[in-house]
């Protein structure tokens, strides 16, 4: 039974075929999530492969210990990011880990490209591509509601919205309603592929391997998730927590990151959310946290004969929130109207947009506005205003359906826009994925511009800024820490770990966890792995074109504050060239800056030779 | 958990459900080792869409049950301290599954990966109750 995760589904939306394989040694040897999922995007994408292709993959993966211990809850995409050019990587909690693992699937490959709009339902019996021109153009909530059912098994319905259908570079996919796959453009992938939705049923079962002891950790590990310290802050107000925390620190980004501290952070704050708009909480299956925090948006409404009595009456939408989208729509665009800002995350819902990005991207075209690089004929008539939600909402608007050049620009993403508008030196982003909203110090751009996925949770940046604050670290300790982090943190998604868990599942207790799957390790093994698998991953970056490069650090990160004070240039890049070193150290082909010209010609130069 | 105290559960307070499935992987646990949302005698039920509240079900310990009436084998008997055992010799995994239709709650799943697929029955250990973080359940332990 133990081998039904081992599985590998390959589909075929072109031939409209499907086949399953045994993938028993490469889950030996990567356990699964990034581990396996990295082994099979270097077999299946194609190098330098148009992200839009057919031939581009989407690869979803599981975690080794998937349901078996609290918060084993992520699944991961594998696939050729539209906004990067390089790496698309995304994790999502939901039911779709759970899902997939009770269908007997460690891992499916999706190629190809389905003529027609199309739904993919993959159960333990079957696996079935309908088409589904009625579902193209509907909103996520609405496929949720006509894919969910009333299962018999675990069921995940994971969609896209106009964003992905329109190829927005940033386009999510929704994942059971709270949950998303963000960032890299996942969605316009699938939107790509004409796959509007996909919905995974799993009946199955996932043994426990040595019961006794996996009931006994289960627990332990249970305890120290509920009752401990370590995860305290999910449970409570959630990560919008953050907001008051990173102002007074003077980390909280304002005004397109040209300010660490908002004037209207208190009326934006956790404490407002979970007093006037908290409506209900929601988990992952195999998680008893409960990080997602639901808010009750009511709309007042009233139909033409009642329009007397339009407030007894409201429309109500449940929007999840959580910090990064508060400050992203929120701080970052100095918007303090609580409502307005829940609007905005409503739309990035509603459209499966990456509400970071979104942020990001508003913030830009503001500031490009105001510059005078773009005009209002360019706009649509729309004036970008800091502060004025209702603006932005239609800017959004306009971006899902790219309405004309300049917002199908604004639909790249930001390095994209200023390269044709100007202002590359406020177009935030590292490596060009929008960055999280952390002015803590330099440890936070390194860690965005080297990360595999340019995520702030891909080697924690802003902890060790944190941990800088308290008592200073040298660059090269900062550096030390991104390689560390980064290298372990891909241990624990392959087990199939939620990031928020990280200190619950220490280096003893995955050693443990494992061996309660009869798998016997160490940790000096695991942490090889992790970085097998961080190399894994840059293969397939370097292979696209990717290097780091300090020239690509926008000049804005060291205008502002942060808080750790003003940053020299000097700083960020002592640091990345310590990080550099100990990469290719670790044996990374990762060239230095100066060669990096030459070898960006090589590759091309040879795969002319070839064809 | 400690093994062999039982419990008196009641799902007392369904809408505080965060969807976490704790209850069911502890249930499939304790009586399977394994993970399994079908096998368990505590149920999670997604009904239509996930902004609509769960519906968390589990066995009622009902004083004169309606599944046991039901079975024409007699596999089941009601227990004085209300609730239901099963004598696995008797059921012959009927296919009408008439105990299951009988409990109005759906309360009774069937154990289809069995030989014989015959009812699973709660046997009151309370984990579901312990591993829900949101005391959706009453719990307390049975005086013998
Ligand atoms: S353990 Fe509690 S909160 Fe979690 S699913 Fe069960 S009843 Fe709901």
């Amino acid at each position: 039974m133990r081998k039904m995760r081992e599985r590998i589904l390959y589909i075929d939306l072109t031939e409209q075929s499907t086949k399953v394989v045994e993938g028993g040694e490469l889950f030996k040897k990567y356990l699964g999530g990034p581990g396996v999922g990295s082994k099979l995007l270097l077999e299946e994408c194609p190098p330098r492969v148009d992200p839009f292709s057919p031939e581009a993959p989407v690869i979803f993966t599981v975690g080794a210990l998937t349901a078996v211990f609290p918060c084993m809850v992520k699944a991961f995409a594998f696939f050729k990011s539209p906004l990067t050019g390089n790496l698309g990587e995304s994790h999502a909690g939901g039911h779709l880990a759970t899902a997939l693992t009770l269908a007997g699937y460690g891992a499916v490959v999706v190629k190809g490209a389905a003529e027609k709009p199309s739904v993919l339902r993959i159960s333990d019996e079957e696996v079935k591509l309908e088409q589904a021109s009625s579902l193209w153009g509907v909103s996520t909530f609405q496929v949720e509601k006509t894919l969910r059912g009333s299962p018999e098994g675990m069921r995940s319905v994971v969609s896209i919205g106009r964003a992905g259908e329109n190829l927005v570079y940033y386009a999510g996919a929704l994942v059971d309603r709270y949950h998303h796959f963000g960032r890299l453009g996942l969605g316009a992938v699938l939107g790509s592929k004409k796959l509007k939705a996909l919905q995974v049923t799993g009946t199955r079962e996932r043994p426990l391997k040595k019961a006794d002891e996996a009931k006994a950790l289960y627990e332990e590990f249970h305890r120290k998730i509920v009752e401990g310290e370590v995860m305290a802050k999910y449970h409570n107000l959630g990560t919008p927590e953050n907001l008051l925390v990173l102002n007074e620190m003077g980390a909280l980004p304002t005004r397109n990151f040209q300010k660490p501290r908002f004037e209207g952070v208190e009326k934006i704050s956790g404490d407002v959310y979970a007093e006037a708009f908290l409506r209900r909480k929601i988990s992952c299956p195999g998680c008893p946290v409960a990080c997602i925090h639901v808010a009750r948006l009511a709309v007042p409404f009233a139909p033409e004969h009642e329009k007397a009595r339009r407030e007894i009456f409201t429309e109500e939408f449940q929007v999840p929130y959580n910090y990064e989208p508060m400050y992203a729509l929120g701080s970052n665009l100095e918007i303090s109207d609580p409502e307005g800002l829940l609007r905005l995350i409503f739309l990035c819902e509603y459209h499966a947009l990456d509400a970071m990005i979104a942020g990001n991207v508003l913030a830009w075209a503001t500031e490009a506005y105001e510059k005078g690089l773009v005009s209002r004929e360019d706009s649509l008539g729309v004036v970008p205003r800091w502060g004025d939600w209702e603006s932005y909402a239609r800017m959004l608007e306009n971006i899902v359906e790219t309405r004309n050049p300049f917002y199908a620009k604004l639909a790249q993403g930001v390095k994209a826009a200023a390269e044709k508008y100007g202002g590359l030196d406020f177009a935030m982003n590292l490596g060009k994925n929008g960055p999280a909203g952390y002015m803590t110090g330099p440890a936070f751009i390194v860690g965005g511009l080297v990360g595999a996925r340019h995520s702030h949770l891909s080697n924690a940046g802003y902890s060790v800024d944190q941990r800088a604050l308290k008592k200073p670290l040298t660059p090269r300790e900062m550096a030390e820490r991104l390689v560390a982090e980064e290298n372990w943190l891909y241990v624990l998604y392959s087990l199939g770990a939620c990031y928020f868990s990280r200190r619950v599942y220490t280096e003893e207790a995955v050693v443990k966890a494992l061996k309660a799957e009869g798998v016997e390790t160490t940790v000096e093994e695991l942490k090889a792995l992790g970085r097998k698998i961080f190399h894994n991953l840059y293969k397939f970056k370097l292979q696209e074109g990717f290097r780091p490069s300090f020239k690509d650090v926008p000049g804005r990160f060291f205008e502002g504050e942060t808080s750790l004070g003003k940053l020299e240039p000097s700083q960020v890049e002592e640091i990345l060239s310590h990080y550099v070193k100990l990469r290719r150290r670790e044996g990374l082909k990762l060239v230095p800056e100066e060669k990096m010209l030459m070898d960006l010609l090589a590759p091309k130069k040879s795969r002319g030779e070839e064809t | 958990m400690v093994i062999g105290m039982r419990f008196h559960i009641e799902v007392l307070h369904p809408n505080r459900c965060i969807g976490c499935y704790n209850c069911v992987y502890a249930c499939s646990r304790h009586l399977y080792n394994a993970v399994d949302v079908n096998r368990t005698a505590v149920f999670v039920r997604e009904t239509g869409s996930l902004e609509n509240p769960y519906h968390v079900i589990a066995c009622r310990f009902c004083k004169d049950p309606e599944c046991v009436k039901a079975c024409p084998q007699e596999a089941l008997s009601a227990l004085p301290e209300g609730g239901i055992s099963l004598t696995p010799a008797k059921c012959e995994g009927c296919k009408t599954y008439d105990c299951v239709h009988a409990c109005k709650l759906g309360a009774l799943a069937i154990d289809f990966k069995a030989k014989i697929p015959s009812p699973i029955v709660c046997d009151r250990c309370g984990d579901c109750a312990k591993f829900c973080p949101h005391n959706v359940f009453k719990y307390e332990e049975m005086k013998e």
